[in-house]
């Protein structure tokens, strides 16, 4: 149940409209279960499970599709809009605009800075949302495969592979256009701030809903899925090397449920 | 042969029911297959395989009764199916054929034996489905008005769900939509075939081309489909839409904006002067892209007006942005770190976990791709069994069929051997990592032997930091 559990956790500390959009890992469990405990020794029966099976998944991967493309679409619209605007605040009150104004200015471009941050985030997390559903799909096939005898796992994945919601590069890709402008929005790190920064990394308490609180969430949450499975063989994905890990454990995430 | 149709629109129930999200929708799409497979063999009702706490007792029954005249299709197209169903990894060559006669895009798509196992076992849903469906075709009228079908709550199972779901769609579409509706299954009509092991796959498959048309860059040929709400009309539009799409004016399929698109999108706003003064219909005409239609256009603008007119609610609701400000100030208080710095370590982590799924989506990638490469050279291996077999009448080779028979056990055999190795996990990666050497070895494939060692070192790299797991793996490998 280690996986549905931090499913669980991952979806609670998901921006509130997609909480439903995930997996609905523990319900397919529970139909994996009901399954193989059926006892049904006539084909045909077995041959109509799997069928019902497979249908669930269809409508999950549904899911998926719809809310991927619609979240990507938006983020397609966002960031042109993004582009836009920085352009425009640097055309108006840069020091080469018309109406150059170093305070409303710099005041401008902390909000975008802000905005791109967050939107950066966002998108990441799409990237997470279509990770942990194709992980889930992938577990729960194997439970499957693994409870009824059943076939279905290897033909399945493959066709999950194809879908809209799994093929993600378009989003990785402004996520990395993102990651450029930031570096053209953002001053120069420079020595002393860097240094405070290392000297400031106690426990950060994020209160909220926020993005980072989320992206924190997520990164702990691969890690520990990952951890090493009692299953572990040619399918399974190796433990995760996860640099700085200290440093995000330490943002201890203000929520009832500890991530540990 | 409005059985097609009919089909369409009840799997347009069921997955109507998965994106409404409605809480039971999973439970009651999950036993329509059985429920109506029964009433098709006509058996007793309380032949439940699946969860018996679904109460489905009564449905059959009325089913059965219900469609007299049907049961002569019904039991037809059961009997063609249950080939289908009997067997879930037959994959035959006429679901290709319906593939590149029906859908270009498929052409584009992988249909290969991978997805067709999925439309095999996928298929044997499909007979059931057409009871209540004809039903609904040609008695709409009380069909509509049955008591029973409405007085179940869509939590519970089966067909009173997705019925209801029937009955929703008509009483939530609008008049054009169910025009449209109505046009759109005469146009599939024309395009039926009676030709009924390929209506079972087509049907089904119609999910599969359109998830491999997205994969297809050329999105912007593509039938696409406006996923505006789940309205029910929408959904079902999609499934009645299969391939001959091309031909249908007012399909909704679903579609895959890319930034070249709203490049043009945007540009033929533009030239219409802007957002709030380009409609729909002037935009789609500028672009002039094949298979746009307008409604993708029309959902587009009004996001792109959100977009642009509340730039503060489109980085997502207020309540986020707030909470992200809240943050960003607990941040700065508690450590005297500046916005720009709190901002900073927030994009790091972010990239951190972009970082690792990227890492990880590769991974997962590869795993598949070595997965779908052992099913390849069990097939191999099994084919080469059976040409051994046929040929061991042949007294010349007693010997090589009694080595191959000895070395090489059936595909099945291997395949579930090797799931238990793996399940298991008890250091006999190596055994399964041995056995596949030596078939390959047999088969002359060494590149699966080496591709299975190239993912063990991608792991191992992954992974070299961490002890726990060079202790596990010291355990397998032992």
């Amino acid at each position: 149940m280690k996986f549905g559990k931090r499913l669980k956790q991952q979806i609670e500390e998901s921006l509130p409209a997609w909480r439903d959009k995930f997996l609905s890992y523990k319900e397919l469990k529970k139909l994996v279960r009901q399954i193989s405990s059926a006892e049904s020794c006539v084909e045909y029966g077995k041959a109509d499970a799997e069928a019902e099976f497979v249908h669930l998944l269809n409508n999950e991967i549904d899911k998926f599709n719809v809310f991927f493309m619609e979240e990507e679409e938006d983020f397609i619209i966002r960031h042109k809009e993004l582009q836009q605007r920085i352009k425009r605040v640097i055309e108006t009150w840069g020091p080469n605009g018309t109406k150059p104004s170093e305070a409303e200015y710099k005041d401008e471009m902390a909000k975008i800075r802000k905005d791109i941050v967050n939107f950066h985030g966002e998108m990441v997390l799409l990237v997470n949302y279509s990770n942990i559903n194709y992980t889930g799909l992938a577990k729960i096939l194997k439970k499957y495969d693994k409870r009824t005898g059943g076939l279905l796992r290897l033909p399945f994945i493959q066709k999950v592979l194809q879908q809209p919601f799994f093929i993600t590069d378009l989003v990785s890709k402004l996520v990395k256009e993102c990651e450029n402008i930031i570096d053209e929005v953002f001053p120069v790190e420079q020595e002393d701030e860097e240094e405070i920064v290392k000297e400031q990394r106690e426990a950060i308490t994020v209160a909220g809903k926020g993005i980072f609180r989320n992206t924190v969430a997520a990164l702990l949450s691969m890690q520990e899925i990952r951890r090493g499975s009692s299953t572990y063989g040619h399918f399974s994905l190796p433990p995760m090397d996860l640099p700085d890990s200290d440093l995000i454990h330490s943002f201890q995430l203000n929520s009832p449920i500890p991530i540990v | 042969m409005e059985a097609r149709p009919a089909l369409s629109i009840q799997r347009s129930g069921a997955s109507q029911l998965g994106s409404l999200g409605v809480s039971g929708g999973l439970s009651s799409s999950l036993s329509i297959p059985s429920t109506h497979l029964e009433g098709t063999y006509q058996k007793l009702p309380d032949i439940q395989q699946v969860p018996s706490e679904r109460e489905l007792t009564t449905r059959p029954q009325a089913h059965a009764t219900r469609v007299p005249t049907n049961n002569g299709v019904v039991g037809h197209i059961f009997s063609s199916s249950s080939g289908f169903s009997s067997d879930l990894h037959y994959s035959s060559v006429l679901p290709n054929e319906k593939h590149s006669r029906n859908s270009p895009f498929i052409s584009q798509s992988l249909a290969d034996t991978a997805s067709l196992p999925l439309s095999q076992s996928s298929s044997s849903l499909l007979p059931q489905p057409t009871i209540p469906s004809c039903c609904n075709k040609e008695n709409s009228g009380s069909w509509c008005t049955d008591p029973d079908f409405l007085d179940f709550p869509v939590s519970t199972p089966v067909q009173s769900g997705q019925v209801e779901n029937i009955q929703r769609s008509e009483d939530f579409s609008k008049q054009n939509d169910w025009q449209e509706w109505a046009d759109q299954l005469i146009t599939c009509d024309d395009a039926l075939t009676s030709n009924w092991n390929e209506l079972l796959v087509d049907n089904v498959t119609n999910l599969e081309p359109k998830m491999a048309c997205q994969v297809a860059k050329p999105c912007t040929t593509m039938p696409a489909q406006n996923q505006q709400l789940p309205s029910p009309s929408v959904e079902s539009l999609r499934v009645v839409n299969p391939s001959s799409s091309a031909n249908n004016a007012p399909a909704k399929p679903r579609m895959r904006w890319t930034p070249e698109l709203h490049e043009a999108f945007v540009e033929a706003v533009n030239q219409l002067g802007g957002s709030e003064r380009a409609t729909p219909k002037g935009v789609l005409k500028l672009m002039k892209v094949d298979g746009l239609t307008i409604y993708h256009v029309k959902s587009h603008l009004q996001k792109y007006r959100t977009a642009r007119y509340r730039p503060e609610s489109s980085e997502g609701s207020s309540e986020k942005k707030l909470t992200s400000m809240e943050e960003i100030s607990s941040l700065d208080l508690k450590t005297g770190m500046g916005i720009t710095e709190a901002l900073r370590l927030q994009m790091e982590v972010q990239k951190r976990l972009h970082e690792q799924l990227e890492i990880q989506r590769n991974l997962q990638l590869r795993i598949e791709e070595q997965g779908r490469y052992l099913q390849m050279m069990f097939e191999k291996q099994k084919s080469g069994l059976d040409k051994l077999k046929v040929s061991s009448s042949n007294p010349e080779n007693p010997a090589a069929t009694s080595d191959a028979t000895k070395e090489a056990p059936t595909k099945s055999e291997l395949e579930s051997s090797q799931r238990d190795h793996l399940d298991s996990g008890t250091g006999t990666v190596n055994n399964a990592k041995s056995m596949l050497e030596r078939s390959s070895r047999e088969m002359g494939g060494e590149d699966m032997a080496t591709e299975a060692g190239d993912l063990e070192k991608t792991k191992a790299r992954v992974s070299e930091t961490s002890p726990e797991q060079a202790a596990k793996r010291s355990r397998i490998e032992e």
